[in-house]
Parts: structure tokens; C-alpha cells; sequence
């Protein structure tokens, strides 16, 4: 794992979602990077998401690109929208994907795929 | 600084595009290397004239390419390039060639794209070169390749401007249209609205035949000097101006600066070619829009000014877009009719601007066309160039 990325995951593991914000520029950023993309600062520290947000757009897959996925199927895969102003990918679950729509109001969940990993998705709030 | 009318492009070559089942003994190199002889061939010029070189690496193949391809054609050089970015790679080469061109470094320009890509590897290919953020903070979610990211595109874009799904399907029956009628296209079946909205659901809210289907095919052309044009055989067709523009997220939406989805770089890219050439979009006779998707093409019909931000599905509706109509997209049938041979999709908008401004275009022949506009377009819809031609300076 890259040492961008690993506080996330261990955060994740805690149950918590995390994201960057820049010292020097108050910048948030995801996905996470050693440098603020703002102003190149590299004091960026992580800061805790409160888990809300809303859809922003969203896709139902009804073909799996790879088989690993192939029975999910059919899953939605979405943008996601946080108060806190930061934008990422994740998947909506815990909802018949018919029922999604743009601008739905969500919350975090953490998936616990293995003992090692849990993945952030997002259920309607 | 401009590099209006400088050069020209002088000859083009296709090869059969078929379906990857059909490739037979059909390589990446024999691709290319067909679609460069038959360029040169159409342009009337000795192979020893090329002294540049553009190509595109097949996705399967080293990113070496373009140096793998010079020493399979015993090409003698002095520029050469290697664009790898996606579907504005076409366009963008041809400005990178132009500038080439003018700024002395070499004088004639072959620029080649294609590939035998079996369409079952795509996303081994997408895995292979994503990167360590991606794998991270997208591939995990079961991103569906390319269709997944333009799904977002197209689902955001009918929620702010409630479009249709039967408006944006006439994207397609336009391009079967125009597929019917053009020799070398795999899709030539013509299509109703109803049927592309009632095809099968690949990635909600698109359906399969709004997705391209990718084939086996190679495309290439030569640019030359303007003054080194005026002594070949075919008429030329001027480079007249051009702008690229890379804002957002490359392969993910999400992962782009904080911004709209349903507004593309396209916008500032043609702005800058219109700048360039000293023309409008109402000085266009058609437009040779990328058309990996459907809604590309409605976003790209907003962006380059010929209609309001939010009107595309219904301009598409209610516009004759027809090599006969008020405005001519695609006139080849694109690759939504055509096929999508990777690298060649490239150049696909930029062959056909040639086919229809050279006179060539039979059937679908535009009448009297003097300008128009082919676009590139890369990643999902971060990546765009857009080029404007005419077979006379204005
Ligand atoms: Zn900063």
C-alpha cells in the first residue's frame, strides 16, 4: 500500500472515514496525495468525515466488467457527494438500486470484506 | 503565434474494419502499417518523404510502439512521437505535427492509430494501467470500465436537463443512418429510437447500442507543409486551428477538480480552435463529433456552441444532423456505426472531415462543404481536442 493511502484504510478498519485538508490553504482533497494539489504545500493533515452526503450521480451495473463482481450484479455503483465538501466513489447498498436517485441523502458503512479490510459504502441516511 | 493554414493534410488510409472474430491473421503492425500504406498511396508521395512520425500504441502493446513501428518500416526520421492519452490523441497529434511542421523539425507527418484488441480485455488492459489511486479508491467499487464513468456522465446530464432517453437515443439512429450508406462499417443496420431504448441495460441509464463496439481496424494520414501541398495530388485540406483542453479527472469523473460533469473541456478547446482559425461555429458545414457514447456527442454539441448548455437531447431531437440536413454530425456513422478499432478512433473524425472536405465522401457527400470540425476525446470527457479543417484558407 502506498503511504498516501494507508491512513485511510487503517482508519477504515476503525470504522471511521477520513480525508485530507492542507495547513497551509484549508484544500480538501481525495483521492489522498503527499501534496496539497492547491498550492503544493506538503503540510496536509487528515481530518474525520461526519459519513453524509448525497448522491451526486450514480450508475446501476447490470455487467460486471470483471468476475469477481459478476454477482453483485445488479449494484450501483455512485458518486458521492460529503458535507464536508469532498467527492468520492463508493457504492450504494442496503437499497433496491431502482430506488436510488440523484441527490439522495446517505451515510457511511464500512463493509468488513476481510479482518484486514473494510470498505467505506453508503446507505440511504 | 497561430498555426493557421501552415500545414495541410494530404492523403488518408483506413483498413476493413471487422469484428475481432474476424481479424484472421490481422496484427497491431499489420494494422498500422496497412493504414500507412495506404495513406502514403493516397497521397501520391515516396515513403522516403515521411521524415515524421505520430502513432498510437495499441493497448496490448509496448509503449515504445511508435519506435517498434519506424524500424518495421525502415522509416528515416527526425521527429517522433507517441500519444498514448485516450481519444484525443488523434487531434492532438495533429497539432503536435502541425507545430512540428512549422517550427522546422521535420516536414512531413505520417500519423497512424489501430488495433486487433480483443474487446473481452479491456478491462485486463484498463487494470494494467490504472493507477495505484485508482485500484484504491475506484476499482474496488466495480467501476465497469469506460461505460460505468460515462453512465455517470449521462445519468447526471438527464437529471439536470431532464433529457430523455429516447432523445438522446437519436445519436444512434443518426449514425446507423449514415452507417447504412458507408462502405466500410460493421453497424449498418439502420435502428428506430424505441429499439435503442429498448436494447439491453449494460450500465444504467446506458444501453448497449449507446455503447461502441470495439472491432479490428487502423487509420492513418499524412500532413505536410502547405507549401509542400500545392505539388501533390490530392487537394489539400489546411489545418485552420486547434486547442486542446485537460481538466478533470482522467479516468474517474470523481476524481477531476470541483466540478460539473455535464460541462467538458470541449468547450475551452474549440473556443481556442475557433480563436485559431478566425472562424465560428456558423461557419462549419458538419461536424465530426467522438462518439465513444451517446451523450459525448450531446455534451460535445452544447460545448462547441451549436446549441444552449442543457438544449443538446432536445437540439438532437428536433435538428436534422443527416449529410443532407442543417447540420451534419458523423457523416460516416462514427463509431457508433462504424466500430471502435482502438487508435483508429482516433483519427475516425479526422478522416472523414478529409473525406468530406477533399470531395471524396460519394453517397455522403456534404454539398459544397468548405469547413468543418473533428474532435478528440480522452479519458472521461477530461481529456479534449478540437481541430477545424478547410479545403481553403479563409
Ligand atoms: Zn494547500
Amino acid at each position: 500500500m502506498l503511504p498516501e493511502t494507508e491512513p485511510f484504510w487503517q482508519a477504515a478498519k476503525r470504522h471511521e472515514l477520513v480525508f485530507q485538508q492542507c495547513r497551509a490553504c484549508g484544500q480538501r482533497m481525495h483521492f489522498p496525495r503527499l501534496m496539497c494539489h492547491q498550492c503544493l504545500s506538503k503540510d496536509v493533515e487528515w481530518i474525520p468525515s461526519a459519513g453524509r452526503g448525497t448522491v451526486y450521480s450514480y450508475t446501476i451495473v447490470h455487467q460486471a466488467a470483471h468476475e469477481s463482481f459478476a454477482s453483485e450484479v445488479p449494484y450501483v455503483y455512485a458518486i458521492i457527494d460529503l458535507d464536508e465538501g469532498i467527492r468520492m466513489i463508493s457504492n450504494v447498498v442496503g437499497v433496491e438500486p431502482a430506488a436510488v436517485t440523484i441527490d439522495m441523502p446517505v451515510k457511511v458503512m464500512f463493509d468488513d470484506v476481510t479482518p484486514a479490510i473494510s470498505i467505506p459504502r453508503f446507505t440511504p441516511a | 503565434m497561430s498555426l493557421r493554414g501552415h500545414s495541410a493534410i494530404i492523403g488518408y488510409g483506413e483498413t476493413e474494419f471487422v469484428k475481432y472474430r474476424d481479424s484472421g491473421t490481422r496484427s497491431n503492425y499489420t494494422e498500422q502499417c496497412d493504414a500507412a500504406r495506404l495513406a502514403i498511396q493516397d497521397a501520391g508521395i515516396s515513403k522516403d518523404a515521411i521524415d515524421g512520425l505520430i502513432a498510437i500504441p495499441p493497448l496490448d502493446q509496448k509503449v515504445s510502439w511508435s519506435m517498434d513501428l519506424a524500424e518495421y518500416l525502415q522509416l528515416r526520421l527526425t521527429f517522433l512521437d507517441n500519444l498514448y492519452f485516450g481519444g484525443a490523441s488523434g487531434a492532438a497529434g495533429m497539432l503536435y505535427a502541425a507545430a512540428a511542421i512549422d517550427a522546422g523539425l521535420c516536414s512531413t507527418v505520417l500519423l497512424v492509430g489501430g488495433s486487433t484488441m480483443d474487446p473481452k480485455r479491456m478491462f485486463e488492459f484498463g487494470s494494467e494501467v490504472a493507477t495505484p489511486f485508482e485500484r484504491d479508491f475506484d476499482t474496488i467499487y466495480g467501476p465497469m470500465t469506460d461505460n460505468s464513468a460515462y453512465a455517470l456522465i449521462k445519468q447526471r446530464y438527464k437529471h439536470e436537463f431532464n433529457a430523455t432517453d429516447e432523445q438522446i437515443a437519436q445519436v444512434v439512429v443518426n449514425a446507423r443512418h449514415h452507417a447504412a450508406k458507408f462502405p466500410n462499417a460493421l453497424l449498418k443496420k439502420p435502428i428506430t429510437a424505441e429499439e435503442v431504448v429498448d436494447s439491453r441495460m449494460i450500465c444504467d441509464p446506458l444501453r448497449l447500442f449507446e455503447i461502441v463496439m470495439p472491432c479490428t481496424g487502423a487509420s492513418a494520414l499524412i500532413l505536410t507543409s502547405a507549401d509542400r501541398a500545392k505539388d501533390v495530388k490530392r487537394p489539400p485540406v489546411y489545418l485552420l486551428g486547434g486547442g486542446q483542453s485537460i481538466d478533470r479527472g482522467m479516468w474517474n469523473p470523481a476524481y477531476g477538480r470541483d466540478q460539473s460533469l455535464t460541462t467538458s473541456p470541449v468547450k475551452q478547446a474549440t473556443s481556442k480552435a475557433f480563436d485559431m482559425a478566425g472562424l465560428t461555429i456558423n461557419d462549419m458545414d458538419f461536424a465530426q463529433l467522438y462518439d465513444c457514447y451517446t451523450i459525448t456527442v450531446v455534451i460535445a454539441l452544447e460545448d462547441i456552441g451549436r446549441c444552449e448548455k442543457g438544449q443538446g437531447a432536445e437540439y438532437i431531437e428536433k435538428t436534422d444532423l443527416t449529410y443532407t440536413g442543417s447540420f451534419p454530425v458523423n457523416t460516416d456513422g462514427g463509431q457508433l456505426g462504424r466500430g471502435q478499432p482502438y487508435g483508429a478512433c482516433h483519427f475516425m473524425p479526422i478522416v472523414e472531415a478529409v473525406r468530406q472536405l477533399m470531395g471524396r465522401a460519394g453517397d455522403l457527400q456534404v454539398k459544397d462543404a468548405r469547413f468543418g470540425l473533428a474532435s478528440g476525446n480522452g479519458g472521461s470527457m477530461a481529456n479534449e481536442c478540437t481541430i477545424i479543417l478547410g479545403n481553403e484558407t479563409p
